[in-house]
């Protein structure tokens, strides 16, 4: 575990070494993506000026379920950047797993430090301000059990949504190509999880509640941290689900790569 | 000698979706896939004692590949035993493939951004190797490679020859006891292709390393291997000698002959008459039945002789014709497995 | 005339042979297409109306938006940058049509498989879910119809103006992602104009953006009637010209630099 750690932190290393060489234009990929990335914020934020609240959420409070999943979902979006299967269908149509198996290391950790996207920093830090934003607003109150919880939710939130990323690289293995449905999952999971769950039609809901426990991952958190009542009506526990939630999603992702892997492994491409 | 690999009733069967034309052939094949089997190896088996240097020929889609993708332990076979080094190899991936290297001509295994020293630099935590016994390897694989004067450069700009000396370098840091080189001289110029074989041999003769060598190239074969194993449609069709192959599917051997003086009949009784020009005739026998020295000495008898080659007929025709004519695939087997 | 209509023929087959792709995007954009619906309706709800524009109005401004956005190509495209930076841009050059022309060929025969291949079948499939609502009259479609191919051009005349940028800086890339986040939000794309605060919508109508996308889907839900309709359209079409001689004079430019620094 530790040799594997080693060696994933030297391979992630090299990723960042080749990254920063032509600075400026790394430096202006980040400000345009974070840019890119806050207009839809921005959007909403104008909006709501006219209108006040959406479903009874304030700006500040939109503003904080934006800038949590955000923040997650772009950490994810660096650390998974190997699983993202826009790449990983590439990977695989250029034999690169291939070369992978050679290695007498774990394939996962190869193919984790096989990409480290940081110009990914850019998405983080718009949600980073954004989520400040909410914090300095919203007058929160404080205690150590939401002081402690407050990371554990992001974390989840990562892990959760790099499950996703693992599931949309594993089906790759049977299409090769892409499957861009499962952006419906990722990036639309991102849009649906910064509104407040009750704008959805219920049939939608019930998808992202329970095919997809997106609901538990931001908006019950959310709850909780704002000292909001739940209008749904799910047990008092709900808020604290997230890291359950994301560890089940982990799981059931790990089980499907490996049963993937094996699949590869037996049928090649 | 120890067995170095096993393999006994290898098969390997794919199952490929049938894509059928047009508009209404892609929701066709969307809702009801068509698939077909594709044998792409069959009932292969040979074994490879430690320290041999075999080369494993055959035409495209023979079946090369995939013989070499279960070896290395990507591809799980659909039946048929093979064990590497005492190990079955998809099995115990990670372990197995330390005791191995392999090399595939049209793809590098290195780092592509990497300037080439720090590509093989992260070999050395990854497979474990002592650091001593790394910076001795390194030291004589760069002197004999000649890698000393691109060491710095990104695997990405190297020319083709001076990847591949990377990467067989790289293959071969963590002394791996089995090499695989598969099609290593792929569109290098001869220079180059010479300096890979003999290091090749080189490692071959002074480590004791085994090597499966796949090529199109038969000076490679000629060049390195004694044995060779011949492979069409999914079946392994010869194993044995170089030599054996060409005496096995040319029977026809030719003698050129000078003569001293201007002869008017150079026939010899029960050979066909000979190609003649001036004072040149060349004659076909099949030497199975005559040998070459019979043949000269019943000429040195009758004429007065300048000159004389026997020729045997290229090995590079020999493989030609066992893969165009299948000369291997239906009757005449020679010693075909 | 002739080869300028060849080249939206080719571009159109090559454009029908992604169908694969076209269908993976159709499921995407349909999602999406509820998630945005969603917002609207949480909004408009308590609110019944806002500058004209009711619920339905917006539901449909939504949805034949997300229907229109492959057609329109409203998230930019980058594949003139990157023939200025391979230099295959030359053997564009040697064509007899002018660049603004040909690249408009290829864009449009794309566009027009989206148009059928994505954005009807969208536009059917949503209609199972949301009341859309279509012009009232024949001259109602016809304006809704023009417009809409004003704005075609005007986003087809914005995005090759961006993609201009590759002649001076290697990293017109980026230059290309913050001038598309300008149009997307300007344009009334992600959310109606009519629903943002007043002094932005102000602010828009001083930039060729809502001309692209918001001004099409206001003719078209009839929300522009008379003189209002006719301004509409005429400011349409001056954005365009200006759009227009924009990029000729800027491609003139380039194409000095290009000659003069030899690519």
């Amino acid at each position: 575990m530790r040799r594997t750690l080693g060696l994933y932190l030297r391979l992630i290393s090299i990723q960042l070494r080749s990254q920063m060489q032509f600075r400026f234009s790394f430096w202006l990929d980040v400000l345009t993506t974070g840019l890119l990335n806050v207009s839809y914020f921005f959007s909403t934020y104008l909006v709501l000026q006219r209108f006040g609240n959406i479903a009874g959420w304030t700006i500040p409070e939109v503003a904080f379920l934006y800038g949590m999943i955000e923040v997650a979902f772009g950490t994810m979006d660096m650390v998974f950047s190997g699983f993202d299967p826009d790449f990983f269908s590439v990977f695989i149509r250029q034999g690169t797993l291939d070369q992978v198996l050679l290695r007498p290391m774990s394939v996962a950790a190869q193919i984790f430090g096989s990409s480290f996207v940081l110009r990914r920093i850019g998405r983080i830090g718009q949600g980073a301000a954004v989520l400040i934003y909410a914090l300095v607003t919203l007058d929160i109150h404080w205690t150590p059990a939401k002081v402690v919880y407050l990371p554990v939710v992001l974390l989840s939130q990562v892990l959760a949504m790099g499950a996703l990323f693992m599931v949309g690289s594993t089906l790759v293995f049977w299409t090769v190509q892409r499957v861009e449905a499962i952006n419906v999952v990722t990036y639309g999971g991102v849009e649906v999880m910064s509104y407040p769950a009750t704008i959805f039609p219920t049939w939608l809901r019930g998808f992202f509640t329970y095919i997809f426990p997106f609901i538990f991952l931001n908006y019950y958190p959310a709850l909780y941290f704002l000292d909001r009542p739940d209008p749904l009506g799910f047990p008092v526990w709900a808020p604290f689900f997230a890291l359950p939630a994301a560890l089940l999603m982990l799981l059931a992702a790990w089980r499907f790569w490996t049963f993937g892997l094996s699949k590869y492994q037996s049928t090649g491409t | 000698m120890p067995e170095m690999i096993r393999v006994e009733g290898l098969q390997k069967t794919f199952r490929v979706m049938e894509r059928r034309p047009g508009l209404r052939g892609a929701v066709l094949n969307l809702f009801a896939p068509r698939h077909r089997m594709v044998q792409a190896v069959n009932a292969v088996s040979f074994s490879l004692q430690a320290g041999e240097l075999v080369g494993y020929l055959g035409p495209n889609g023979a079946g090369k590949s995939t013989t070499i993708k279960v070896l290395t332990g990507l591809l799980v076979p659909t039946a048929g035993e093979v064990q590497v080094n005492g190990v079955v190899p998809w099995k115990v991936r990670e372990r197995y493939v330390r005791q191995i290297g392999a090399v595939f001509g049209y793809r590098s295994t290195l780092w592509w951004d990497l300037p080439v020293i720090d590509s093989l630099e992260l070999l050395q935590p990854m497979y474990d190797i002592p650091p001593a016994r790394f910076r001795s390897n390194l030291a004589e694989f760069s002197r004999l490679l000649d890698l000393e004067p691109f060491i710095n450069t990104p695997v990405r700009s190297l020319s083709l020859g001076q990847r591949m000396r990377a990467d067989i370098c790289a293959a071969l840091l963590h002394e791996p006891h089995l090499l695989f080189l598969d099609e290593p001289t792929i569109g290098l110029d001869v220079v180059a292709k010479e300096h890979i074989r003999q290091f090749v041999s080189h490692v071959n003769r002074q480590r004791g390393v085994t090597v499966l060598l796949t090529t199109h190239d038969l000076s490679d074969v000629e060049r390195l291997c004694e044995r060779v194993m011949i492979l069409d449609l999914g079946r392994l069709l010869y194993d044995g000698s170089l030599a054996g192959l060409n005496d096995a599917f040319e029977s026809f051997w030719s003698l050129k002959v000078d003569f001293a003086e201007d002869y008017a009949d150079v026939n010899l009784p029960g050979l066909p008459a000979p190609r003649r020009e001036g004072r040149q005739a060349v004659y076909a026998f099949d030497h199975r039945e005559l040998s070459s020295a019979e043949l000269i000495r019943r000429l040195l008898e009758r004429f007065a002789i300048a000159d004389l080659e026997v020729r045997r007929p290229p090995l590079e025709e020999t493989i030609r014709r066992i893969y165009q004519e299948k000369l291997l695939v239906d009757g005449e087997r020679g010693q075909a497995v | 005339m002739v080869t300028f209509w060849r080249i939206i023929k080719l571009s159109f087959l090559q454009q029908l042979t992604y169908r694969t792709a076209m269908l993976a995007g159709l499921v995407t954009n349909f999602f999406w297409g509820l998630f945005r619906a969603a917002v609207v309706m949480a909004l408009l709800s308590s609110q019944g109306s806002v500058n004209g524009l009711d619920l339905p109005g917006a539901l449909t401004f939504i949805v034949v938006g997300q229907a229109m956005l492959a057609f329109m190509n409203i998230f930019g495209s980058y594949e003139l940058m990157t023939s200025v930076y391979t230099g295959s841009i030359a053997a564009d050059l040697v064509r007899p049509v002018p660049l603004f022309f040909l690249w408009m060929g290829k864009d449009l025969g794309r566009s027009v498989v989206n148009l059928l291949g994505r954005g009807v079948l969208l536009v059917a499939v949503y209609a199972f879910f949301f009341p859309i609502q279509t012009p009232k009259s024949g001259l109602g479609w016809l304006a809704a119809l023009g417009s809409l191919l004003l704005g075609w051009l005007l986003c087809f005349a914005w995005r090759f103006l961006v993609n201009l940028a590759a002649f001076w800086t290697p990293d017109a890339r980026g230059v290309g992602r913050a001038a598309f986040i300008a149009s997307q939000l300007l344009s009334g794309f992600i959310l109606p104009l009519r629903m943002y605060p007043d002094w932005f919508v102000q602010f828009s109508q001083y930039t060729p953006f809502p001309g692209m996308f918001n001004t099409s889907m206001e003719v078209y839900l009839g929300l522009l009637n008379g003189e209002a309709l006719l301004s509409a359209l005429a400011q349409q079409a001056a954005w365009l010209a200006v759009l227009v001689l924009a990029c000729y004079a800027v491609l003139r430019l380039g194409l000095r630099k290009l000659v003069i620094q030899g690519g």
